[in-house]
């Protein structure tokens, strides 16, 4: 089976501080929050999304399936380090397509993109991703994806099995609870809250073996996207970032024990709380 | 030790009172280890003897009275306060010990603006203490990686350093009077003074003690002035651990005193920089702060000092100030790291030393290609230089395996204690010290002899002297 | 009568999924948008998608506008309801598509903008539709930041944030059915067989609270995370978990408040040992009041709550329940 990961490799947005968002903001002209100088991380959708394969990979292998895993990123070179972790752990095709342009708030262009990504590697049976990814955080590449290629997307995705008697068994998070079926391929699974969220990590054995394994870099052109045009189909764009105020009165509340200060927020909040419910 | 566990119960509820006495199961198993053995408690496994109870300390009176009590029954007792400890120094190795819990006495006691010091008991946190002092425009200097959790007690026990020693010094330069418990119940108060030569400087018994001869329960610490507007952040990439030693000691020795100078070697550096670092160099970290003129002087003089060398590239100061701001491990950062272990099975440990200059890269790189050589399963080997003097360096390995084919008690000696072994052989091969900053806990005991050397013959008449029925944390610095 | 204006401003549908439970939820949410979150009049009708047309006309008296129509579509097939709106939008000259939030209302305001060459948003916080242009705005950055959005091609399809969801009852309406929107042919079976409930979401009451206790991960176990629970339980308060005390095992993932779990707006909230990391926040930031126990002095619910309270977490609020245990029991007595 071959099995196809999108992955993103955003700045760690819980890294920055209230002032930096607070410069962030303006009109589309100014806003712009500096995360240059901010470690990059997986987005954790997706990480979730590569570990949920790559234990596929293994239950597959298990009743004596093989899989052929392949992982594609639309970034620039900081998503490299991220590509060479995913070689050692046994993605035997790392893609990154480099845009030549800043992309966020642009799903439109990320979704062609990662579509005609997805027919050069040769569409694959399944593909995974994040449900989402910052900073858009909007949910809809999966889908735009599902669009351009023509298939039906599952999102909220929990995990993946597959048992043996052949099928694969999707389960995700409804409205209603955890629901579970039988998947038909191809198709696009988008994964949300993941039983497991974390990548695996390769020993330096593993890493050694793949040392001389480089990523294949494409560019827009390479894929016959027109970038412009790709972004344009949209039909939305940012106008501005605005800062979200969420401060409140904050007052400490003091006490020698913490019975005492039990007692404060008792009289303050609780009783009153407790006396309109 | 003469008495049931039962009989230290009682004994210890007519003394604490019940309601400061715990003996709920969870807590006794959480409360027989520290970090050195946190695989084994992610997964509910407490391989160390459990305690009898957990004492909640309120007063030194209470703790003099435990201490007593230990002592005249031969019962091991286990002093701490934050629960930070990363070298076994916290497990409880007898069966039925004492665990003698300060962080209740966490008030602070004063705060002397014109003589320059706090005073405050030992379960006060450092980030309390710092967030206070910050009001009046002052820091502590001192600044663990550990002070959104660590308390100022066992901060002192083990010899603790801050990311800004190189210019505020470790605690033992910090620290100016105290007050300590010994286990016969005498209660020692050491005064307030700048210097003084009145003998030897005893408050080196307790500082970094680690529980093995007293228990600490107020601590006056220096205080200086806070100028975070002066703050110069530097970073250099540099082509070798070798030539980065060589900057930092001419850095050192020409004078600067930058609050931060730290070398990170290629995979360290990859584990914290990969966003601008490229593969395979080290790179430079420096802090120069204080009044306006001495930072500013400092970050020229280091600029100097590595614009003369080929083979350093400067980055952008603001890489480094936006790293530095996320360092210290909080709550937050202690429940993701469980989760992340728990997940993949791939645990982070560290091990510091520290050598003259021109031993420390040799230590560098022969515990590195040992360790690769040597130990399965590793997934990174790398480390930095954090804290430098005129006259050498630490080295803090860093490293992460993937725990595999043996269960979570089989974690320390299937990987932890042999890399241990290689860095202290290493280490002390090239004279250096075994341990820098940790304490030696329970986890570098067994290098306790070859550490001293003659001058252990001191450090056991001390332990004889001061606690001659050993109930002061057995296995701790001493070897059991 | 409506409290939406009609009649003029830009035709607008507002799609119900009515093949699933959260229908009634859906048709709250929406009111609650086209009352506060529309701002400019619209020419609003309702289509219920059901699975049988006669259930519909029960389904439509849910609807938020008194226009309705209805529409087939077999039970949760949100690729089925993408493909009649795309089809039926044109037909009907709408400009502006309403569905609540959620993975639904993502995936059809999404499928149905690309069909028709029109734009789509998610989780919009609000609509300003203009002759041109609809102005909208929503969270970025995990909810640190509110962008404004521009859409241009017709129709705008955009699914609202899940804010919404607490919106009041709306008044009773007069609803008339209009019709019944033409079908699609051939959409083809669902790529999922042997659809199961493994698990169904249990009622956390977690959502409609008026007390509610959150523990996050600083609390530091599951132990402790336990004893917050009792505590909460004993003062009659409903129980909830930041995302990674969730992940931790600590606690059950239907425990979870924030944008991926429940969402409530309780008159009292007290976070135990979280940072309020916005996407968290989220789920408890229209509280009337919000008392922050034990938080980091740097997290960002140390400015966002209307009290904090430095001590240890667990004995706060394990302090707390003993004082309403007792003045409850002491009410008891005297009555």
């Amino acid at each position: 089976m071959r099995i196809l990961v999108c992955c993103k490799v955003t700045p760690d947005f819980e890294a920055l501080r209230e002032s930096e968002w607070a410069a962030g903001a303006g009109s589309e002209s100014e806003a712009r929050v500096e995360t240059r100088f901010t470690p990059r991380v997986l987005n954790c959708f997706d990480e979730a999304a590569l570990e949920t394969a790559l234990r596929l990979s293994d239950q597959l292998a298990a009743r004596g399936e093989e899989a052929a895993l392949a992982a594609l990123s639309v970034g620039g070179q900081e998503t490299e380090p991220f590509l060479a972790t995913l070689r050692a752990l046994g993605f035997e095709r790392t893609v990154r397509v480099s845009p030549g342009a800043d992309l966020d708030f642009r799903p439109a262009a990320t979704a062609a993109l990662i579509a005609a990504a997805a027919r050069y590697l040769g569409g694959g049976e399944l593909i995974l991703l994040g449900d989402r990814a910052g900073p858009g955080d909007g949910g809809t590449v999966p889908f735009r994806v599902a669009e351009e290629l023509g298939r039906p997307c599952l999102s909220r995705v929990t995990d993946v099995e597959a048992p043996a008697d052949g099928r694969l068994r999707v389960g995700w998070t409804a409205d209603d609870g955890l629901r579970r079926a039988t998947i038909s391929r191809p198709c696009i699974l988008a994964v949300g809250n993941a039983v497991v969220a974390h990548l695996r990590v390769p020993t330096l054995g593993d890493r050694l073996v793949v040392r001389h394994h480089v990523t294949e870099v494409l560019s827009p052109a390479d894929l016959g996207v027109d970038l412009e045009t790709a972004a344009a189909a949209g039909t939305c764009s940012l106008m501005g970032l605005d800062p979200v105020d969420r401060s409140r009165q904050a007052e400490l509340i003091v006490g020698d024990t913490s019975r005492d200060r039990a007692r404060a927020v008792y009289d303050a909040y609780v009783r009153k709380a407790l006396e309109e419910t | 030790m003469d008495l049931s566990r039962e009989a230290v119960v009682e004994g210890l509820r007519a003394i604490a009172g019940a309601d400061n006495v715990v003996t709920e199961r969870h807590v006794l198993e959480e409360s027989s280890i520290d970090r050195f053995r946190m695989f084994e408690g992610l997964h509910g496994l407490y391989t160390q003897p459990l305690p009898a109870a957990v004492v909640m300390a309120r007063s030194t009176e209470m703790i003099a009275d435990v201490l007593r009590f230990a002592n005249e029954h031969g019962v091991n007792v286990v002093p701490r306060t934050g629960q930070t400890a990363t070298e076994g120094g916290l497990e409880t190795a007898v069966p039925d010990s004492i665990v003698l819990d300060g962080s209740g006495l966490d008030r602070i006691l004063a705060i002397d603006e014109y003589d320059m010091q706090a005073t405050c008991q030992c379960g006060v946190p450092l980030q309390a203490l710092e967030d206070r002092v910050r009001e009046l425009g002052l820091t502590t200097g001192h600044s663990p990686q550990s002070k959104p959790l660590a308390h100022l007690g066992g901060l002192t026990a083990t010899r603790s350093i801050g990311q800004f020693s190189t210019l505020y010094g470790g605690i033992e330069d910090m620290v100016v009077g105290l007050e300590a418990v010994f286990p016969d119940g005498t209660v020692c108060r050491i005064k307030n003074v700048p210097r003084r030569a009145v003998g030897p400087d005893i408050r080196h018994i307790v500082i970094g003690n680690e529980g093995a001869l007293c228990f600490i329960t107020e601590v006056t610490v220096k205080l200086f002035p806070y100028l975070p507007r002066n703050n110069v952040f530097l970073g250099y990439t540099v082509d070798t651990m070798e030539h980065g030693f060589e900057v930092l000691r001419e850095v050192m020795v020409s004078g600067y005193r930058p609050s931060v100078a730290r070398l990170y070697d290629p995979a360290d550096g990859a584990y914290h920089f990969a966003h601008f670092l490229p593969e395979g160099l080290s790179i430079l970290i420096f802090l120069a702060e204080g009044p306006a003129g001495v930072a500013a002087a400092t970050a020229a003089g280091i600029d100097d000092i590595v614009a003369a060398r080929p083979e350093c590239e400067k980055v952008d100061g603001r890489y480094i100030e936006t790293w530095f701001a996320d360092l210290n491990w909080g709550p937050d950062k202690i429940a993701a790291e469980r989760e992340q272990i728990l997940q993949t099975g791939n645990i982070n440990r560290t091990t510091e030393v520290a050598a003259g200059w021109s031993a420390i890269n040799g230590i560098y790189e022969n515990a590195v290609r040992r360790i690769l050589a040597e130990i399965p399963d590793m997934t990174m080997v790398g480390g930095h230089s954090s804290h430098s003097y005129v006259n050498g360096t630490n080295m803090y390995f860093n490293y992460f395996y993937n725990v595999v084919d043996c269960g979570p008690e089989g974690e320390v000696t299937k990987y932890h204690t042999p890399i241990n072994r290689i860095i202290c052989e290493e280490t002390l091969r090239g004279g250096g010290a075994i341990v820098h900053h940790h304490g030696l806990g329970k986890a570098r005991t067994p290098w306790t002899r070859d550490e001293y050397g003659t001058s252990y013959h001191m450090l056991e008449t001390m332990k004889r002297a001061f606690d001659p029925n050993g109930i002061m944390n057995k296995g701790t610095i001493i070897p059991a | 009568m409506s409290e939406v204006a009609t009649g003029n401003g830009p035709k607008t549908v507002v799609a119900l999924d009515g093949t699933c439970g959260s229908v009634e939820r859906q048709a709250r949410a929406l009111a609650g948008f086209l009352r506060g979150g529309v701002h400019g009049d619209v020419c609003v009708e309702t289509w219920v998608f059901c699975d049988d047309v006669c259930a519909g006309e029960r389904l439509a008296l849910l609807a938020p506008t008194g226009d309705v129509r209805l529409a087939e579509m077999p039970a949760t097939r949100p690729d089925v309801m993408a493909a009649v709106l795309a089809e039926a939008l044109p037909a009907h000259g709408v400009e502006l598509l309403l569905l609540a939030g959620g993975a639904t209302g993502t995936e059809v305001a999404t499928r149905v903008a690309l069909r028709t060459g029109g734009g789509a948003l998610t989780d919009v916080l609000d609509v300003e539709p203009g002759s041109e242009v609809a102005v909208c705005r929503r969270d970025v950055y995990s909810g640190h930041m509110r962008g404004r959005f521009a859409l241009t091609a017709r129709p705008w399809c955009l699914s609202i944030d899940s804010s919404w969801q607490d919106a009041l009852v709306a008044p009773a309406l007069e609803h008339r059915v209009l019709g019944v929107v033409d079908a699609v042919a051939g959409t083809g079976p669902s790529f999922l067989e042997d659809v199961e409930l493994a698990a169904p979401a249990p009622d956390t009451g977690i959502a409609d609270s008026r007390f509610l206790v959150v523990a996050g991960r600083g609390v530091g176990s599951s132990q402790r995370v336990r004893r917050v629970e009792a505590a909460a339980r004993r003062m009659g308060a409903a129980f909830g978990v930041t995302r990674p005390v969730a992940m931790n095992a600590w606690a059950p993932m239907d425990r979870l408040v924030g944008i991926s779990g429940a969402r409530a707006a309780p008159a009292l909230c007290l976070v135990v040992g979280a940072s309020g990391a916005p996407a968290f926040y989220w789920g408890i930031e229209r509280s009337d009041r919000i008392v922050a126990v034990d938080p980091d002095e740097h997290a960002p619910i140390a400015a966002a709550a209307d009290a904090v309270v430095r001590d240890d977490g667990v004995a706060v609020v394990e302090a707390l329940a003993e004082i309403v245990t007792r003045r409850r029991s002491k009410g008891r007595r005297t009555t």
